[in-house]
């Protein structure tokens, strides 16, 4: 089964070689695929050297436009399932493939924080805002995720499919993905991982632009409200 | 109003469908935004050209001070034109995107070749 990560990376030069050296060390067999988010840092050239297929964007289009990218490219070279990893270093390779086995039972996993292993904090604006985000996508979903901005999530091929054309390309992406998924008929699950601390750089988010992306999802989520399931192409 | 200013609306309207038909014509504005221009030209025309043709709308819809009438139109038309905007707006969004992935891709292909 051929698999691939997908790491979308914007001026991560510097935190990229260890990631990538890491994983290549831990999951020698899968792909990896590096966008390039309009980088001014060399983040390409770092790619390339340490052996991941690069795609560059000519503008910064965001996490979700360069997943979007990414699972594009995937979907391409022919793979059967996909993870997300980020370039920052805070996902251990060592989780992935705990990640990868939530994929027998289901066709999206999220890798969570909060589901028991490890310990990792977040400051109160930002537990506030999660705390409604995961009370939101229980009630649309019917099914309980503890942490629904985790960017660590593997997918099976059809789900690929799908997002390869249709993934929420603003900001909270993640949640939006997975009432996406949700809503098109796929089995979703969460599955405990642990997490490290950012190694590098700042959260890339100030409070203001959480609410206001917060007020944007739930638009999406009223909009999407009325919408029936449409079913899934192929499984 | 009176008739001086009758002619300067008449004037200026049409100096204004002019100008929307030179820019079509130049290809300088497309011609499915001149639609909403245009009409708001024709309109402000047929006002002032027909004196008093406010006044009687005004009066068929029960508005009792005419200027309100035209002001109301005006303002409604302004917030299609944003809307209209809008709508444009995301789908070249959308359009922008998918060239920068195309190019992404295509980088990415041509890069392939040069190393083999």
């Amino acid at each position: 089964m051929r698999t691939t990560a997908v790491i979308p990376a914007f001026n991560e030069a510097e935190a990229l070689p260890t990631v990538l050296a890491e994983l290549a060390a831990t999951l020698p067999d899968h792909e990896v695929i590096v966008v390039d988010d309009g980088s001014t840092d060399g983040t390409a050239a770092v790619a390339r050297a340490a052996g991941a297929t690069c795609l560059r964007l000519p503008v910064n289009l965001g996490i979700g436009g360069a997943l979007r990218l990414g699972f594009r490219h995937a979907l391409a070279s022919g793979v059967d399932r996909a993870y997300q990893f980020d370039g920052d270093g805070q996902h251990d390779p060592s989780q992935v493939g705990v990640l990868l086995d939530g994929l027998d039972g289901a066709d999206m996993v999220v890798g969570s924080r909060f589901a028991g292993n490890g310990a990792y904090r977040v400051s109160r604006s930002r537990g506030l805002a999660m705390g409604l985000l995961r009370w939101l996508v229980r009630r649309t979903t019917g099914q309980g995720f503890s942490d629904t901005s985790s960017g660590f999530r593997a997918f099976r091929r059809p789900v690929l499919e799908l997002f390869a054309t249709e993934y929420p390309v603003e900001y909270m992406d993640s949640v939006e993905a997975l009432l996406l998924a949700h809503r098109r008929g796929f089995r979703l699950a969460e599955v405990p991982v642990t997490m490290r601390e950012r190694q590098g750089g700042t959260p890339s988010t100030r409070n203001l632009r959480l609410a206001y992306h917060f007020v944007r999802v739930l638009i999406v989520l009223t909009a999407g409200m009325g919408r029936r399931p449409r079913p899934v192409a192929a499984a | 109003m009176t008739g001086t200013a009758h002619v300067l609306v008449a004037v200026l309207a049409l100096a204004a469908l002019a100008l929307i038909l030179r820019l079509v014509r130049m290809q300088a504005l497309k011609a499915k935004y001149s639609v909403l221009w245009l009409t708001v030209g024709v309109v402000l025309s047929v006002a002032a050209a027909v004196p008093g043709v406010l006044d009687r709308v005004a009066d068929e819809v029960g508005v009792a001070y005419q200027p309100a009438l035209f002001l109301l139109l005006g303002f409604g038309f302004l917030l299609l034109l944003a809307m209209h905007f809008s709508y444009e707006l995301s789908r070249l969004e959308t359009r922008v995107r998918t060239l920068a992935e195309e190019l992404a891709l295509l980088r990415h292909e041509v890069e392939e070749r040069e190393e083999d």
